[in-house]
């Protein structure tokens, strides 16, 4: 398994008046190769959840282990340079620096990790060239159509070559066409043997054939119909 | 793995460029504030220097002692024959005799320095010469009775024109008439500008000096480490004197421009104090764009180190630039203008400000104060906004 949670809880502000449990006995495996997606209302923990696979912070309680790390042992700067080796991420509205061109948008992740700036190049334009947009390359991304920022931030989340693809409602603020092209790059992405988590409720995604197994998430907890 | 450092290091310099120039506006402005107050700092500090420099160049030509009559608290005339009473110290060169005065020009409103030598007694008087622009020093009474050598503001305040004669009232009214025999070079404004130098005998004349008495009775001794002890032998001799070596009177002219020079640190201390303000102010106030730029790197795999870098060199970068944009303006503004700025406070109460030409030395010590006095309180102000923006949650960056 690439991703193991076991009875996994999020607590925010623990012990104060504004104590929030976002996450509650979170049971999940994601075996190595497949897509999930994770389903439910905003507010119910899919972020949460998704900020536990990807490293941002661990859980409060519970066991979860990504990448054959078990991350409640990993102090702050590790789950940083597990994140990176591991994860990429897809954001909402696709989180893309707008002054930054497409070509440094993409590169931004090997910036911290002391890569020439000429393979930084080299492998942001292969990139670029698999997803057709090798003619943007030098534009500002704040300049580009809404397909084409969607294909910046994939290739953005593919630069390091991370095993695990995690996206946090990504066809929120798409269009039908755009949210199906999306998906079938999932799909071919999943073909090429990475593992998807998309958090999302809208149905071209948790309804999509290449989704192996949807969770529904409803007050920080698994529902099971 | 030195190489790899080495290729993050520029990575991340490259970014904080960049994101300088995402921020231009902000970047630009603190970095107008902080080239200002460096500006200043540096303009005054090489304005002083330099007047500093000067006058010690120009007070070398000042003889090693200087002897004045006390009475009652206040300088009078002293008699020359306090001079033969010197005969008996061992070590004494000379005894010249000097008359200086003020002369107040009422049709002008103009102050005068007056100052009457015996040039050819004195035993470095023919090094006088080397102060002129042009003309000679005024020979001894019998031979160049009313001739004067004047300052570079003299005759433009009198509104000569080509003509080298004027006159100048003595206590009954009189006119005495003088001739310009010689101008003082630019180069030693700061002393000289309002000088009229003539022989003690026309000096007497004008001023109405009994004979026999002079203002200032000038000591030359042979061997100038014996300075002290000599100056030591004369008080002792003429307990009612007032003996002034020359480097007392070099460290009078450091203390004045030392205390003029303080008393405008301390006003643009309070400058810097306000821009210190500035810079906290700037850096901390993140605004959603950069708390989600921050959230979004973090995401990305930045470290928070790799975000504070940023921010330092950032502020770095910005320390700088403001420093070769404030010293070049401040080396141009003394240079081009001389110090234009500065002149009212470090010139002095002369009626007859002083043209200078002033040459800037910024010393790498007065470099280094004057980063000690800007960087240092700019890294510091942003030092720790720097850090609380690299602490943005990273998770800021996700959706509810």
């Amino acid at each position: 398994m690439l991703i193991e949670l076991s009875q996994v809880s999020k607590v925010y502000n623990q012990g104060r008046a504004n104590e929030v449990r976002a996450l509650s006995g979170i049971d999940l495996t994601v075996e190595q190769g497949s897509m999930v997606c994770l389903k439910g209302p905003s507010g119910s923990g899919k972020s949460t959840l998704l900020a536990i696979i990807g490293c941002i912070f661990p859980p409060t309680s519970g066991r979860a282990v990504i990448a054959e790390r078990q991350l409640a042992r990993l102090p702050d700067r590790f789950l940083t340079l597990h994140r990176r080796e591991t994860i990429g991420f897809i954001f909402q509205r696709f989180n893309i620096l707008p002054e930054l061109t497409v070509l440094e948008n993409i590169a931004l992740p090997l910036l911290p990790l002391g890569v020439t700036p000429k393979e930084r190049k080299l492998r942001a334009h292969e990139l670029l060239e698999r997803f057709g947009i090798s003619h943007r390359a030098q534009f500002p991304a704040g300049q580009i159509s809404g397909g084409e920022l969607q294909r910046v931030a994939i290739a953005r989340a593919l630069i390091n070559n991370q095993p695990i693809i995690l996206a946090d409602e990504p066809t929120a603020h798409l269009d039908t066409n755009l949210s199906r092209e999306f998906m079938a790059i999932m799909q071919q992405l999943k073909a090429a043997g990475k593992t998807i988590v998309i958090a999302s409720h809208d149905p071209l995604v948790f309804e999509h054939p290449a989704i192996d197994r949807t969770v529904t998430i409803l007050d920080g907890r698994i529902h099971v119909p | 793995m030195a190489r790899h450092n080495l290729e993050k290091q520029l990575s991340i310099l490259d970014f904080a460029l960049s994101s300088l120039w995402r921020h231009r506006m902000k970047s630009l402005s603190v970095l107008l504030v902080f080239a200002a107050v460096i500006f200043l700092l540096a303009s005054f500090q090489m304005v002083t220097q330099a007047l500093s420099d000067k006058a010690k160049q120009v007070l070398a030509h000042t003889p090693e002692i200087t002897l004045q009559k006390m009475s009652a608290g206040r300088q009078e005339s002293i008699p020359l024959a306090y001079g033969e009473q010197l005969a008996g110290i061992f070590g004494i060169r000379r005894v010249v005799p000097r008359i200086w005065g003020y002369y107040f020009d009422e049709v002008r409103l103009a102050n005068y320095t007056v100052m009457g030598l015996e040039v050819n007694e004195m035993p470095e008087g023919g090094r006088l010469g080397a102060t002129l622009a042009k003309g000679v020093m005024p020979g001894p009474a019998d031979e160049a009775q009313g001739r004067v050598v004047v300052g570079q503001s003299i005759k433009k305040t009198m509104d000569l024109a080509g003509r080298t004669t004027f006159s100048l009232f003595r206590p009954d009214l009189s006119l005495k008439p003088f001739e310009i025999s010689g101008e003082f070079s630019p180069d030693t404004d700061i002393l000289t500008n309002d000088l009229i130098v003539m022989n003690v005998a026309d000096a007497r004349d004008l001023f109405g000096i009994p004979a026999g008495l002079v203002t200032d009775l000038c000591v030359y001794v042979a061997n100038p480490k014996e300075i002290e002890t000599i100056a030591k032998k004369i008080s002792e001799a003429l307990p009612s004197v007032r003996v002034l070596t020359r480097s007392q009177i070099q460290k009078t002219y450091q203390v004045v421009f030392g205390w003029r020079s303080g008393f405008g640190s301390i006003c643009l201390l309070a400058a810097l104090a306000a821009f210190v303000i500035l810079a906290w102010d700037k850096a901390s106030g993140l605004s959603p764009e950069e708390r989600r730029e921050i959230a979004i790197l973090k995401v990305l795999g930045w470290e928070t180190s790799d975000i504070l870098a940023v921010r330092s060199r950032e502020s770095v970068i910005v320390s700088g630039l403001a420093c070769i944009v404030g010293m070049t303006a401040a080396y141009i503004h003394v240079v081009y203008f001389d110090a234009a700025l500065f002149r009212p406070v470090l010139m002095g109460w002369s009626v007859l400000r002083p043209d200078l030409h002033l040459l800037p030395r910024l010393a790498a010590g007065d470099i280094l104060l004057i980063l000690a006095f800007t960087v240092i309180p700019y890294l510091a102000a942003t030092v720790i906004p720097a850090w609380r923006s690299a602490t943005v949650p990273a998770d800021s960056a996700l959706g509810g």
